[in-house]
């Protein structure tokens, strides 16, 4: 079965649908989006349960597109991406349920949010360069309009300014990157394996690699917020509606993450060799530095934006050690993160939907008016601080372990310290002002969650803890992939 | 056998899970489950005791490349003496909370934790690898956190569980770096395959690796300078404190320390782990001597007494460093019991000189506390005695100086425990609730009387002959330390130290102002370096940066725009005569 | 006496000036608008000189195009200012400045 064309049809199609649908008929527009993302998530499910460890690429699609250029439409996955795509369909599940905090222009919000599941699971799911760049553009468009349309806060357009540009950037760079890849090979296609083929019999031009790389990574980088281009992240999903929020940081955002892995790294492994020092150097600053900032937050929302911000520093930690035990921890912290941040932003838009403020010292004691998502969030919370049992502690001690092997001694050892004991420090400052403490003042109205985004945080948490007791369910099909990457970068420890 | 190893481990799992799915529904039925988890791992112990083979069953957690992550038990004799430590004495405090905890409206979340907190504790007792042992080591710092916690609307235990869990962070960060430092020297997590490859070449790393794990003890079991936590984690419910600030996590950290002394035996780690139990003993026991609260009291004394074990570690003989653990879980646990079984009675009165006169109206808690005091000062054939005298043989053995500073730990642990027995239960009632105070109910007083059990006969499973000298040392200060206190306290209205020693007794009230000279280190150091990142972020990179990139491309558009006057007849103007000078160029 | 090219060019390039000098500095938009048709009819009087100059009728052909592009234009064109003018009572470029920044 062409399981992932499927996963990738049914929110295009909704989108489609949605818009057959009248405006006011809010309910059947909601239950379209939800139907759809649900539907996407059980064939996601059950690819990710038939899946075949080792098997090479499977559930491919191809359709030739433009046959003069090598442009194909191919889906297909490996161990990398087919927990990646689950990871994104759980999320977008999660989102389309979170999306009914929007009560003006509905229509035109669902059928971009539509867009945006589409392209994100697309992205991951595409095996040509082309499709790659083009579904990340198609969710990356619908992200701005929606925070510009349907944010919230007084700097919102100002955010949405500051969020376009800096995106916008990010992908010009690195579809330069790409475009130099696709020229400097001279494959004549645009299909990842293809050129990997390709430039594993001639690799392309060593001067070439040295300009190719940076651009790939800070590129990369900027979609990611590597340091120091993160501020539009904190600032950006303060300013995003729920569900944005939660698909944009969890699943968008690990694009970058996922190209440099996919295509950065196995392109140009000169050029990587020489210029992963400075991304460890960068990814320490992320970590340290952005769990500084978050300490000082007063609002959630730019609390949790910034921690985001921090751990995108292991995700990148990992990939600069550039070993089987980092690659693999980097895809494993990914899916970990992607989706603790939507269980994060989509508590916090149930917050701020009880009183229309994130004030963390205007907080407190929520524990007792909400027990259902004071739960999840202590649980999220922990789970931020790298706590045992959720996926995340599973991902980031591999990548100690890996960049400890990788002579990166010291940046280990700081990234320990930024991870334990300031990660710590700011996630129990969260739950002191929040969820401890007596009640604070304007919350004595608040109420608990829905029955359906209770199943949707739910559906969240049970798979972090899920990934967490058993990241064999993941790691076994990353490292297979992880060690081709590594083979290709490194040649001569093969 | 296998299964019920596993089993042991996994119940009061299934008991957490159970709850915490069905939370706020039937207290009862979650109290009777947290319970019978627990009780059915101790039975499961017992049966694991009585068939006496080492097991070590083991299954992989995560496998990538040259990276082996399993979840194994290792059951030997070390890991079954603290198995029955830890269930026993669960099982124990598990059936006093039922009385405790009764009108408590949210008893389902109590052992819902409590159950977390075996599972956790169960699984750093098994662990037969050091991430394994991480990942328990975290977990039973966030139970301990959730415990302390319980009472999360008052801010004070809401801060102490957050001061408690953040320091415990700060050893754990040396702890991850000295796994990870083995790991690159020795190629293993796995104590098996570690003791194998230990040697004197690599006594250097493995020194090192040692007292950076020593450093995660630290933080667990409270030693100098990161005990800061203990004292204030009092503020959890009272069998909370007895069962994880007093007999299982808080021995957690001697506990790792006996099961991975392969790795610290010859280096110099254990000259500095030494030194720090020392230390921690002799700081603890001084603060412990004008302390009010009847649960600090116990907390101070409890960091002594893991100062002592943690010493024994470091002179040398974990064997009396785990003697001393078991008999101090019992005994310790009985003395918090007794004292919540007190502060119940006066309603959540705690300080010592509110308290009198109990004797007559609570005689079994009056009996089995006295029992308990005994055992702690060390009064020959009580269980204290025995362990006592095991550490102290130890440091005559291998360094006088720290003999002297136990021996006087000994003396000052004498004095503080008759003070505190004598303020609390003889003499007259000092308030309303003192006076009216009544004996607990059954369910409380039982595991009391059964905790005595233990505090009196433990000792004589590792009885051996003691050395004169250190026998003639314990019992001179145990008598004169007695002396001493029933001389000031007997009959005492208020404590008559300040009136006596003035700025001395100040600085123990005072716990030798840790607590502050942290806080001004926290304000300055990590608030300032905070407040830096934060204004970089702010100014130089949002606004510098950012809005100089912004401010560029600002200005060349207001500049650009003086030519754009929206005058069509301008730009057909300017069109034309541009058309005019190409045409000139072009066609001249 | 037959004409010149260059006196038809001459006559040309001055009705195309007149026009574009009308076009530029003229407020109304009517005469505006006819000295935009003056500028096209400078171009078709080129057109047909060239055309009979040069013996080639495919300037003629393309005399005729303008001619019919220009007869829908007008009517388009005018069709709008006649809307305008209804709607503001004005055709004075100076008054229709709602789009200015």
């Amino acid at each position: 079965m062409d399981w992932l064309l499927i996963i990738v049809l049914l929110p295009l199609l909704a989108a489609a649908a949605v818009g057959v649908v009248p405006g006011s008929q809010r309910r059947a527009i909601r239950s379209i989006t939800i139907g759809a993302s649900g539907l996407a998530l059980l064939c996601a499910l059950i690819a990710f349960c038939s899946f075949e460890v080792g098997g090479g690429l499977q559930f491919e699609t191809k359709v030739v597109w433009v046959e003069s250029l090598g442009l194909h439409l191919h889906l297909a996955a490996d161990g990398i991406n087919i927990g990646i795509i689950l990871m994104g369909a759980i999320v977008a599940f999660a989102a389309a349920c979170c999306a009914d905090d929007i009560t003006h222009r509905v229509k035109e919000f669902h059928i971009l949010l539509n867009l945006m599941i589409g392209g994100i699971l697309g992205a991951f799911a595409s095996m040509d360069l082309f499709f790659f760049y083009f579904f990340h553009e198609l969710a990356l468009v619908p992200t701005f309009i929606m925070i510009g349309v349907w944010g919230r806060g007084a700097r919102r357009n100002y955010a949405t300014y500051k969020i376009t540009l800096y995106l916008s950037l990010g992908a010009l760079l690195a579809l330069i990157g790409l475009i130099g890849v696709y020229v400097q090979t001279g494959a004549e296609s645009f299909s990842i394996p293809d050129l990997i083929a390709k430039v594993q019999e001639s690799p392309i031009d060593e001067a070439a690699q040295q300009w190719i790389f940076p651009l790939l990574m800070f590129g990369f980088g900027i979609l990611v917020s590597l340091w120091p281009f993160h501020t539009w992240a904190p600032l950006g999903y303060g300013a995003a509606p729920t569900a944005t929020a939660m698909l944009h940081a969890g699943v968008l955002k690990k694009f970058g993450l996922y190209g440099l892995i996919r295509v950065a790294i196995p392109m140009a492994p000169v050029g990587a060799q020489s210029w992963l020092g400075v991304l460890a150097w960068l990814a320490l600053a992320n970590l340290l530095y952005c769990g500084l900032v978050a300490v000082r937050q007063k609002d959630l929302n730019q609390l949790i934006g910034n921690s985001s911000v921090a751990h995108m520093g292991f995700i990148f930690l990992g990939i600069a050690s550039l070993n089987v035990i980092g690659l693999t921890g980097a895809v494993l912290v990914m899916i970990a993160h992607g989706l603790l941040a939507a269980l994060a932003f989509g508590l916090s838009g149930h917050l701020y939907r009880q009183t229309g403020s994130l004030d963390m010292s205007r907080m407190g004691g929520l524990l007792r008016q909400m027990p259902l998502a004071g739960s999840a969030l202590l649980m999220a919370l922990f789970a931020g601080c790298g706590l045992p049992g959720f996926a995340n502690f599973a991902g980031e001690i591999t990548i100690f372990f890996a960049a400890w092997s990788a002579g990166l001694k010291t940046v280990t050892v700081i990234a320990a310290w930024s991870a334990l004991v300031i990660g710590g420090l700011y996630m129990m400052r969260a739950i002191r002002c929040i969820l401890h403490g007596p009640l604070g003042g304007d919350w004595a109205k608040a109420g608990d969650v829905s029955p359906l985004i209770a199943t949707a945080l739910g559906l969240l948490l049970g798979a972090l803890l899920v990934f967490g007791f058993v990241p064999g369910l993941l790691t076994k099909g990353i490292e297979g992939e992880a060690a081709k990457i590594v083979r290709l970068a490194k040649p001569a420890e093969r | 056998m296998n299964t019920a190893a596993w089993l042991i481990m996994l119940l009061p799992l299934f008991s957490a899970a159970a709850i915490g799915l069905g939370v706020f529904r039937s207290r009862k039925a979650s109290a009777a489950i947290s319970v019978g988890a627990v009780v059915g791992s101790f039975l499961l112990t017992l049966l694991l005791v009585a068939a006496g083979d080492d097991l070590h069953p083991s299954v992989t957690w995560l496998a990538i490349g040259g990276l082996q992550i399993d979840i194994g038990l290792q059951i030997n004799g070390l890991s079954k003496l603290m198995l029955c430590v830890v269930t026993g004495v669960g099982s124990l405090i598990h059936i006093f909370s039922l009385g405790y905890m009764k009108e408590d409206r949210d008893i389902s979340r109590y052992f819902a934790f409590l159950s977390l907190f075996v599972f956790s504790m169960l699984g750093i007792v098994l662990a037969d690898n050091f991430v394994m042992m991480f990942i328990f080591w975290e977990l039973v710092g966030v139970s301990s956190y959730l415990l302390i916690g319980f009472w999360f609307e008052k801010p004070s235990a809401a801060d102490a569980a957050k001061k408690a869990f953040l320091t415990n962070r700060v050893g754990d960060f040396g702890f991850l770096i000295g796994i990870l430092v083995v790991w690159a020297a020795l190629g293993s997590v796995e104590f098996g395959d570690l003791a194998k490859a230990v040697s004197g070449e690599t006594a250097m790393i493995t020194g090192l690796a040692g007292f950076l794990i020593f450093c995660g003890a630290m933080g667990k079991s409270a030693q100098v300078p990161l005990h800061v936590w203990l004292p204030d984690a009092m503020e959890g419910p009272t069998p909370v404190s007895a069962l994880i600030h007093a007999a299982t996590m808080v021995a957690a950290g001697v506990y790792m320390l006996c099961r991975v002394f392969f790795l610290i035996d010859g280096t110099w780690a254990m000259e500095a782990v030494a030194w720090i139990g020392g230390l921690t003993s002799l700081l603890a026991a001084l603060m412990a001597v004008q302390q009010d609260d009847i649960k600090r009291i116990l907390a101070y004394s409890t960091l002594s007494q893991l100062g002592y074990m943690v010493m024994a570690v470091g002179l040398g003989s974990p064997d009396a460093a785990m003697f001393h653990l078991t008999t101090h879980a019992s005994f310790k646990a009985l003395l918090f019991l007794g004292a919540g079984s007190v502060i119940v009675a006066l309603h959540h009165e705690q300080d010592i000189w509110k308290m009198g006169g109990l004797r007559e109206r609570m005689p079994k808690t009056y009996w089995t506390f006295l029992i308990g005091t005994m055992a702690l000062c060390g009064v020959p054939l009580f269980s204290g005695f025995f362990s006592k005298e095991a550490i102290l043989d130890v440091a005559l053995e291998n360094n006088l100086l720290l003999f002297l500073v136990a021996v006087f730990v000994a003396l000052l642990t004498t004095f503080y425990m008759t003070r505190l027995f004598i303020v609390a239960f003889m003499g007259k009632p000092r308030s309303s609730h003192a006076e009216q105070a009544k004996e607990s109910p059954a369910v409380m007083t039982v595991p009391l009387l059964v905790l005595a059990v233990p505090s009196v006969i433990a000792g004589y499973f590792n009885a051996h002959a003691p050395n004169p000298l250190v026998l003639a040392a314990s019992l001179g200060v145990l008598v004169f330390g007695m002396l001493l206190a029933n001389s000031a306290y007997s009959g005492a209205k208020a404590d008559p130290l300040p009136a006596r020693f003035g700025r001395l007794a100040k600085a123990l009230r005072d716990r030798f102002w840790f607590d502050e000279i942290y806080q001004w280190l926290i304000d300055h150091v990590q608030e300032n370096l905070a407040k830096l990142a934060d204004a970089f972020d702010r100014w130089v990179i949002a606004g510098l940066l950012v809005r100089g990139a912004h401010g560029t491309t600002e200005l060349a558009g207001r500049v650009l725009r003086l030519a754009q006057t929206g005058n069509l007849q301008t730009y057909a103007f300017w069109f034309a005569a541009g058309m005019a000078v190409l045409l000139v160029f072009t066609l001249s | 006496m037959e004409p010149t090219l260059s006196q038809y060019l001459l006559v040309s390039g001055a009705l195309f000036a007149i026009g574009l000098l009308g076009v530029i500095v003229r407020r109304n938009l009517l005469i505006i608008y006819m000295s935009l048709e003056l500028m096209l009819n400078a171009a078709n009087v080129a057109l047909v000189a060239m055309s009979r100059f040069n013996g080639n009728l495919d300037g003629q052909v393309m005399v005729f195009f303008i001619i019919t592009v220009a007869a829908a234009e007008v009517a388009v064109g005018l069709a709008l200012i006649v809307a305008l003018y209804r709607k503001r009572q004005t055709a004075e470029v100076a008054d229709l400045a709602t789009m200015k920044l």
